[in-house]
């Protein structure tokens, strides 16, 4: 497993610097990595996604598990999320932090490609 | 070739990352608030949180502690008074911070700032209402005593030290949602918050319909229709503890075509039947233990998080229990070592409106000259948009709250200003501090004098065995009917007199009847010398009056029953009438089948009965054609009291019209109602009627609705649609003071906290949690504490 690595860097940076910084920290950590690794595109998708749904995964874990799912229930529903329940929410927020992360690891990659020499 | 798709996929990841990040028209920033780092997820409080916590507050004088209980219910303990407040600060914004900050916007006039021009009219009417004008005359009278400003002081740097603890991860929910931030908490803030219950309280503006109807009917049907005091009324103040001889001598009225305006607008604010409140007192002659026993439900718009948060403070001088309200320091309504005390709204009217004549742009006409206005620039911040100017002018009377500029509702453009109690200067904040520290009716008296606005009965009973109610508030020395109708502006004999000494308002103390009741009903009879009106409910009143006349050896369970008691007077009385006037040979089965329910009724709201539906829809029904018929051409008029209109229904009074008719049209507009409920398997009384209490941000999953309790306005347990007891509370006087309460919500503002809604089960059961109120010789066993120390 060649991603394994990057993709263990990015979801441990990624949260290290979210929680310092700002959310957004994913994008820039998993675009960084990507074109540090000069991975292909498809790997610097996989990684960004892979590291960062996996981080995402785990603190809504960690937040939820705890809370019993009170939250993850009140936020859902007509006028606020309109889901049908909250682990639908927490599939929603799993794949877009992974969505977010594979973006900026493609571009990253892609950009790596593009202006090497 | 292939760095121009790079750049562009680099450009677009970036543009997504900065919509996530920011909020688009409606919806929240996604990405910000669905990051389980920050975002919406670090709202989830763990159920089993360990609350124990041992730190240092900045500002802090001494040592300090709080004690909370297994339902999150502090009991603060401090060493002196600012370190008491200063907690008390700290914890209001530890558990309610997003909404004691959304409820003094609101107050101020400030929404637009927040949700954007959605609510700029709202603000609009706030500002010309002199709300904040009103917020900071009281601030004045507040910070001119130093023990009110103690309490200000140490209560705003409470909260302020709590809210610059806060980083985005650590907002309340609904700031991540909305979209804003937190800002610093100022004294004014809980002044507007008290003008915020004021303006709910007494905010009614119906002086401008009643104009209209005393212009449109004849003098013979209005005095009918809408009498100036209900006969055969159980008065707030019995009969017999009026004290007769004014002070004050009663002014003379002005001429009529001076006192008065005329209007020709017909529009004006609907007033809400049946907002209210109970409280009722009953010696140790009436009660099984020989103790005083208290009870007390504010009815008030049902909110989540809930108005109400409860807590014990104790310090040096004070050891009080009871209903405080998040965003002013204090406990409202509750009970100390030695007293306890309940409120319900007085309803004295206090606002009165003035029609002006204007001379200019920025002057009217006043005692045969031309005079300025005074002009307050109220600067309306509007988020994503310019602010938005709105220059209010002040006459001698008040704000000028609607003109061309500013209509009232249903166009009413011409221009008028508000006198209103609320714009005096007042310090509400040391009668509260006094109250909570009252130790006997003497102390009590003294504390609550300081109570103006909003005017409440205010019901006391002390451990010694003793109880009193007063009609407390400031009010004016009015001439006859002064302030009932809107008055002629440009004259001075129509402003507001004297000031009545709140010594002299009415009073009972240790009546002979044995009990005290107040449901919002008339105060007194003719024999209390001043004259007044106002807006009374009657039927609460009635009915608690009639229970508490037979009842002897009462103990707290029989008030818990009474508190929940659905008996409709109103039903008891109208029904058997309107079934007189069925016409049984022209009623269509449908109506049959319905009527057929309501055969053994017992005239009770419960929850699951069928028959209140029944009735309920059919009397609504009835009411409106009724009364449509006599006052169509008065366009939107209030319709007389359903109080009244029970008392000319079993008159036989003329003045209904054709009740036959009546009767017929409207069980026969009932049933479309009746069917679709009945389709919908909605025909019991609690879904038809569907308590819901909403979210302050309207978001419906953090709002709980189809309740299923009983009740309406007009009988005891007032739970309607989204008002309803705000905090039902019994307080046993005896040695060990036996104190119980519930409210519909929980300690915790946060939708992600198991405490968000601990107690609305029990509340919506008409069930009690027993109060533990902590005293030196009794030993605590609290689940959380925390141990403060003062930063050095």
């Amino acid at each position: 497993m060649r991603n394994l690595k990057p993709i263990i860097i990015i979801a441990f940076l990624a949260g290290i610097l979210s929680w310092l910084v700002a959310w957004w920290m994913i994008a820039a950590v998993s675009f960084v990595v990507t074109v540090n690794h000069k991975l292909k595109p498809r790997d610097g998708f996989l990684s960004g996604f892979i590291g960062v749904a996996l981080l995402w995964l785990g603190f809504v874990l960690w937040r939820d598990i705890p809370n019993e799912h009170i939250l993850a229930n009140r936020l859902v529903g007509p006028g606020l999320l309109p889901l049908p329940n909250g682990w639908m929410l927490m599939l929603l927020t799993v794949i877009l932090g992974g969505l977010i992360g594979g973006l900026a690891g493609w571009s990253g990659a892609i950009m790596n490609k593009a202006f090497r020499k | 070739m292939r760095k121009l798709p790079a750049i562009l996929l680099l450009v677009v990841t970036t543009a997504i990352v900065y919509m996530l990040d920011k909020p688009l028209g409606s919806l929240p920033a996604v990405g910000k608030l669905l990051d389980p780092i920050s975002g919406c997820w670090a709202n989830a409080e763990p159920v089993n949180k360990d609350f124990t916590r041992e730190d240092n507050f900045p500002g802090l004088k001494d040592e300090a502690s709080v004690s909370f209980d297994e339902n999150l219910i502090p009991h603060i303990n401090a060493k002196n008074d600012y370190d008491l407040y200063y907690i008390q600060g700290y914890v209001h914004a530890y558990f309610r911070l997003w909404q004691m900050d959304l409820q003094t916007r609101a107050a101020a006039g400030r929404l637009s700032e927040i949700l954007g021009d959605k609510t700029l009219s709202f603000d609009r009417l706030q500002r010309r209402k002199g709300m904040v004008y009103g917020a900071e005359q009281s601030l004045k009278a507040m910070e001119a005593d130093p023990r009110s400003k103690q309490m200000l002081d140490a209560y705003t740097a409470g909260i302020n030290a709590f809210i610059d603890s806060r980083i985005f991860r650590t907002y309340p929910l609904e700031y991540k949602l909305i979209g804003f931030k937190p800002e610093q908490w100022t004294n004014l803030k809980t002044a507007l918050l008290l003008k915020y219950m004021a303006d709910d309280l007494t905010g009614y503006t119906e002086d401008i319909a009643m104009t209209a109807l005393r212009d449109a009917l004849s003098a013979d049907e209005f005095a009918m229709l809408y009498p100036e005091r209900l006969s055969g009324v159980n008065t707030v103040i019995p009969h017999d503890t009026i004290q007769q001889v004014p002070s004050l001598k009663i002014p003379v009225a002005p001429a009529d075509s001076i006192a008065w305006a005329h209007l020709n607008a017909d529009d004006f604010e609907k007033t809400e039947e049946g907002k209210g409140s109970n409280n009722w007192a009953l010696s140790g002659s009436r009660t099984k233990s020989g103790a005083p026993i208290l009870s007390n439900d504010p009815h008030l718009g049902l909110s989540m998080p809930s108005l109400w948060f409860v807590a014990q403070l104790t310090a040096p001088g004070v050891n009080v229990f009871g209903a405080t309200l998040p965003g002013a320091p204090g406990v409202v309504i509750g009970f100390n070592d030695n007293i306890s005390w309940g409120f319900t709204n007085n309803y004295r009217d206090v606002k009165d409106f003035y029609t002006l004549k204007e001379t200019g742009k920025n002057s009217y006409w006043f005692n045969g000259k031309e005079t300025q206005y005074e002009n307050r620039v109220e600067v309306i911040k509007i988020k994503g948009k310019p602010d938005y100017n709105d220059t209010v002018h002040y006459t001698v009377q008040g704000p000028v709250m609607y003109d061309e500029r500013f209509h009232g509702p249903g166009g009413l453009k011409r221009p008028m200003a508000m006198c209103w109690m609320a714009h005096q200067p007042s310090n509400e904040m040391l009668a509260l501090y006094l109250l909570n520290r009252a130790n006997n009716y003497e102390t009590y008296t003294k504390a609550i004098w300081n109570f103006l606005c909003p005017a409440q009965n205010m019901l006391y009973a002390d451990k010694a065995g003793n109880i009193a109610l007063w009609g407390q508030g400031q009010f004016i020395n009015k001439w006859k009917e002064q302030g009932r109708y809107v008055m002629n502006g440009a004259d001075s004999s129509t402003l507001w007199g004297e000031k009545i000494p709140v010594s002299e308002n009415p009073h009972a103390y240790n009546p002979a009847q044995g009990y005290l009741a107040s449901a919002n009903q008339t105060v007194t009879d003719t024999t209390y010398p001043y004259w007044y009106n106002g807006t009374f409910y009657e039927f609460r009143s009635w009915r608690i009056n009639s229970v508490l006349r037979q009842t002897h050896h009462a103990t707290v369970q029989d008030m818990f029953a009474l508190q929940n008691d659905v008996y409709s007077i109103l039903a008891a009385n109208v029904l058997p009438v309107m079934l007189q006037h069925i016409n049984a040979s022209t009623i269509t089965d449908k109506e049959r089948g319905y009527l057929d329910m309501l055969g053994n009724w017992d005239y009770c709201l419960t929850a699951e009965s069928k028959a209140a539906t029944v009735f309920q829809v059919w009397w609504e029904n009835f009411y409106n054609v009724l009364w449509n018929a006599k006052l169509s051409k008065i366009h939107n008029a209030i319709k007389p009291s359903p109080e009244r209109t029970m008392q000319l229904l079993l008159q036989g009074s003329p003045y209904l019209g054709n009740v036959d008719d009546a009767v017929a049209n409207s069980l026969h507009n009932s049933i479309d109602s009746l069917d679709k409920l009945k389709h919908e398997n909605r025909l019991e009384w609690y879904h038809a009627k569907n308590t819901t209490i909403k979210h302050l941000a309207r978001l419906a999953p953090f709002s709980f609705s189809d309740l299923k309790l009983g009740g309406w306005g007009n009988v005891v347990n007032a739970a309607k649609g989204d008002h309803g007891p705000s905090w039902r509370m019994v307080v046993q006087m005896s040695k060990n003071i036996d104190a119980y309460g519930v409210y519909p919500g929980g300690q915790s503002g946060n939708p992600g906290s198991k405490y968000y809604a601990t107690f609305l089960d029990k509340w919506v059961k008409g069930e009690y949690y027993k109060l533990n109120f902590y005293t030196t010789d009794k030993k605590q066993t609290p689940k959380y504490i925390w141990t403060i120390h003062a930063k050095s």
